[in-house]
């Protein structure tokens, strides 16, 4: 293949700096994998704004979220007395964007983010509910008494895919159905 | 930014000031100047010059954003050059403000109002002990007046971010938010002679010996390289004379040396006076002799271990001045193309089945040490003349000071390359195609029949017997085999494989009358181009820009054929090892399927050479680079993938990869040509494309070039390209934000999938 192979006569390719041999190229080394750096993400930021929608209104809101480890599923608290518990009723089609901007400015190609779609449904009280809400209790363990309320529901998302965005436009998805 | 620190400091009074405000070069030379010794009078810009210049023009976030594109690590050479060509760009843009201009007003009050001047960078941390950065920023002579100056300190600020610095970056510390840069203006000394001085020798700083070497003229020449200088070795102790070495400069006496005794004692005693000032062993530079002896510029002497990173030096290397380039020209255009052509030609004269065994070796030997030759030569001297289009980019800009950096690229329009020669042969014959239905038919019929096994001996005798015109056909595609297919591409002879290329051209006259490319479309005028480079440069600089113009011309069309001429020997070495590996496969003495390459020339000629050597076996590797290449870990699929907005339009279409030489043959009318780097034995296959991705990146490669005069969108610089995305692909190339979106929009996966 051109370019790749350091014996071929390919005159018109001159070197990359900073290329190493073979098994540790540039780009393995700058760019980790797309689940990696969404873990990273959701890891480092405790809040996303959740995207719902209902009667043809598009809404969003702050939520506080846990991930499960294999990253297929996201938890998060919501009092019924809300809009967006009713809108979520209403269709349970949703959107969580995480990102880890800063807001001081002039950083756009340094800011990363996550837009995770997936279906959310209502866990309720019963033996999964422990797993979930301890989940989200474990990273925020002040949610505990809201998360026991009876007038809040714990939703926890099926998530389909995962698009990451770096560096303004570079866009990659990741479907953690794939990934085994 | 504190506004109580000044724009402007006299060069007397720098001393005074912390490096950080008025760089490492001023600094030194403020504090030669307090205590007495001899130099240019002069002033600084200070560092919050430069601050207020890019807070003004909102330069800070044009770096981020260049800088944050890509990985660095990423890029190669030349999108390190087009992204320092950006830059430059936007700092020359923008004017200085009213306050600024003040500035640079109040400090030329101060000087010579007659005097040419020498504006230069003086950096922080650029002159220390540990490391020289010395030539990685700009230095301006020969500068007058204010406007002038104004543009210079410009261009000297702009080099904070220049191709060389950015390729230092991670030692330099470069920091879009942080880094800053103080210049100095001086006045220039004219003097009979000038050069550098060492208080210790470099190579061994334990020895008690210093160093002047000197030439004739200002210092510049010696620090470019331009002249070879005589050098002294001086006793530090005793002062005494331990060597001379003359220069070796053309069309002059040298048994005189430049520099009479008294001249090295006044050198060497200001070297010994600068060293107990500041506590460390100086390498000076110096202008004029003994009572008119003046500093130029004094810093620590580098001890740091030559660099060792090769391919940084030989960039850095490439970057050759006006005369260098001039002489490259000469040598280039004179003698190595007519040579290298030359040799092409005899090499495909060569009647290689009439030699013997040993004359056979002897053959494939004379072909393996012409390409390493024709190799070095490439490298060495093709790869440097090569940036004659570079410096063509930065005269005219600087010239003309368009917002559009890249304007400049319509002057090399409509040169008459190897390729584009190539491309209008293929053209022709797939109009000839074309007008013809029935050879159209019958070469399809042919080539599904042959498919895979085609020998154009035996397919060309067919071919005329089944339609009318077809002889005629044939003359011109064997025409164009021998003048132009004579190259070797993917390790193999594209002379030797006609179906990729009978192929094209069925795709090529199907696609005639529809929409298919054509270059050298109407858009930038040349002529206006010129015009604008000429009216800017004025009268008095026309042959210089003339000259320029041409040099850059020549640069880019050589760009383009030394490709192809170098891949013409490639071809004839493996026509040799073809010729040799069949003698020997008949005699049973190699096996296997695989050809050779020129990896194996050395084992070939071996076995020509000694005729009881062992069987040699070459495996034989079922290739279908078409095949595609996954590289992306389970479940991660690219959706948007940034590169470099090489030519601007928007394209969708089915991704075509090209790999190798059968993908040549596969490319259809509309598809996206996507591929490591376009390299000239495929830029045919741009007629029929739609729009162009390549790995490879920058504004002045193959691929860019033609797609903009073919008026195609082109994203290069997309990482990994040829690797992500797979053949029938649908993407979207937009070459105006150098974006490439995979597939469609769609959102079905959302409605179905369910974990269990």
């Amino acid at each position: 293949m051109q370019g790749t192979d350091k014996n071929a006569m390919n005159y018109s390719d001159e070197p990359l700096f900073d290329e190493t041999d073979a098994g540790n190229t540039p780009d393995a080394r700058t760019n980790p994998a797309v689940r990696d750096r969404i873990r990273t993400l959701i890891d480092e930021q405790p809040y996303a704004v959740l995207c719902v929608g209902g009667g043809g209104q598009p809404y969003g809101a702050l939520v506080a979220f846990a991930f499960s480890e294999d990253m297929r599923h996201a938890v998060f608290v919501t009092p019924v007395a809300t809009r967006k518990y009713r809108l979520l009723s209403e269709c349970d089609h949703v959107a969580l964007v995480i990102d880890n901007r800063s807001n001081k400015g002039g950083e756009l190609m340094e800011v990363e983010a996550v837009t995770v779609t997936g279906r959310s449904h209502v866990i309720e009280r019963g033996s999964e509910f422990d797993r979930w809400s301890g989940l989200l209790v474990a990273r925020h363990t002040y949610l505990k008494s809201f998360v026991e309320a009876t007038t809040c529901k714990l939703f926890r998302v099926d998530v389909v895919r995962c698009l990451h965005v770096a560096r303004f436009q570079e866009v990659n998805q990741w479907i953690p159905a794939s990934h085994s | 930014m504190d506004s109580r620190e000044p724009l402007l400091i006299p060069l007397d009074a720098c001393g005074q000031w912390d490096e950080k405000f008025v760089g490492g070069k001023a600094a030194k030379l403020g504090k030669l100047v307090r205590a007495g010794f001899e130099v240019p009078r002069g002033f600084c810009l200070t560092t919050r010059a430069y601050e207020a210049f890019v807070k003004d023009a909102g330069i800070t976030p044009a770096i981020r954003m260049e800088l944050g594109r890509k990985s660095m690590d990423d890029m190669r050479w030349e999108e390190i050059w087009d992204t320092a060509l950006r830059l430059r760009a936007k700092f020359l843009s923008q004017p200085l403000s009213g306050l600024l201009r003040e500035a640079v007003t109040e400090g030329l009050r101060g000087l010579n109002a007659d005097a040419s001047l020498a504006v230069r960078s003086s950096a922080i941390g650029e002159d220390s002990a540990g490391r020289s950065f010395a030539g990685l920023h700009e230095s301006i002579i020969g500068v007058s007046g204010r406007q002038a100056v104004e543009d210079a300190v410009r261009l000297v600020w702009a080099s904070l971010w220049s191709d060389a610095a950015l390729l230092y970056r991670k030692e330099l510390g470069l920091d879009p938010t942080l880094s800053r840069m103080a210049v100095l203006v001086q006045e220039l000394v004219d003097a009979d002679c000038s050069g550098v001085a060492f208080a210790r020798d470099p190579r061994d700083m334990r020895m008690e010996r210093a160093i002047v070497e000197s030439v004739p003229g200002p210092c510049s020449l010696l620090v470019d390289g331009l002249v070879d200088p005589d050098r002294w070795e001086l006793d530090r102790k005793t002062h005494a004379i331990i060597t001379w070495l003359p220069g070796q400069r053309d069309n002059a006496q040298h048994d005189a040396p430049l520099l009479e005794p008294c001249d090295l004692e006044q050198i060497l005693k200001t070297l010994l006076s600068v060293e107990r000032l500041f506590g460390w062993s100086p390498d000076m530079e110096w202008t004029g002799k003994s009572d008119s002896l003046t500093v130029l510029q004094a810093r620590p002497i580098t001890t740091a271990v030559p660099d060792q990173d090769k391919k940084r030096a030989w960039y850095l290397s490439l970057r050759p001045g006006d005369a260098r380039l001039k002489a490259l020209r000469e040598r280039v255009v004179e003698r190595l193309i007519p040579e290298l052509e030359a040799l092409g030609q005899v090499l495909a004269a060569e009647e290689l089945d009439l030699l013997d065994d040993r004359q056979l070796a002897e053959a494939v030997e004379t072909r393996s040490a012409a390409v390493a030759r024709w190799k070095k030569i490439y490298w060495d001297e093709f790869i440097p003349f090569a940036h004659g289009v570079r410096r063509l980019a930065t005269y005219y800009n600087d010239a003309v000071q368009s917002e559009d950096p890249y304007e400049f690229v319509g002057l090399l329009r409509n040169q008459p390359l190897v390729a584009t020669q190539r491309n209008d042969a293929i053209a022709r014959l797939g109009r000839q195609l074309a007008a013809n239905d029935s050879l159209r038919s019958a070469l399809e019929r042919l080539l599904a029949e042959y498919a895979g096994a085609l020998h154009w001996s035996t397919f060309r005798g067919e071919l005329i017997g089944m339609a009318d015109g077809a002889d005629d056909f044939v003359r011109g595609f064997d025409d164009l085999n021998e003048r132009f297919l004579d190259v070797a591409y993917d390790q193999a002879r594209l002379h030797d494989q006609p179906e990729p290329m009978l192929r094209h051209l069925v795709e090529l006259s199907r696609a005639r009358g529809q929409s298919s490319n054509d270059v050298a479309m109407a858009g930038v005028h040349v002529e206006a181009l010129e015009m604008r480079l000429l009216d800017a440069v004025g009268p008095e600089r026309r042959d210089e820009a003339l000259d320029m113009i041409e040099t850059g011309r020549i640069s880019w069309k050589l760009r383009d054929d030394d490709n192809l001429l170098v891949g013409r020997l490639e071809s004839q070495l493996l026509r040799g090892l073809e010729v040799a590996a069949k003698r020997l496969r008949d005699l049973g003495r190699l096996t296997g399927k695989g050809h050779p390459d020129g990896s194996h020339a050395k084992t070939i000629i071996r076995a020509l050479r000694e005729p009881s050597n062992a069987t040699m076996r070459f495996e034989g590797s079922v290739k279908d680079p078409g095949a595609g290449l996954s590289c992306t870990p389970p479940g991660e699929t690219p959706r948007q993938l940034i590169g470099q907005p090489a030519s601007p339009g928007v394209a969708t279409g089915a991704v075509r990869c090209i790999r190798g030489c059968v993908d040549l043959g596969r490319f259809q009318q509309g598809e996206i040509l996507v591929c490591d780097a376009i390299q000239p034995t495929m830029t045919h296959l741009v007629l029929l494309a739609s729009a162009i991705i390549e790995r490879r990146g920058g504004m002045l490669i193959h691929g860019a070039i033609i797609a903009r005069e073919t008026g195609i969108p082109c994203v290069n610089g997309v990482r990994q390209a040829a690797e992500i995305l797979k053949n029938g692909d649908l993407v979207t190339v937009d070459g105006h934000l150098g974006i490439v979106t995979v597939g469609a929009a769609e959102f079905d996966l959302e409605m179905g999938v369910e974990y269990t």
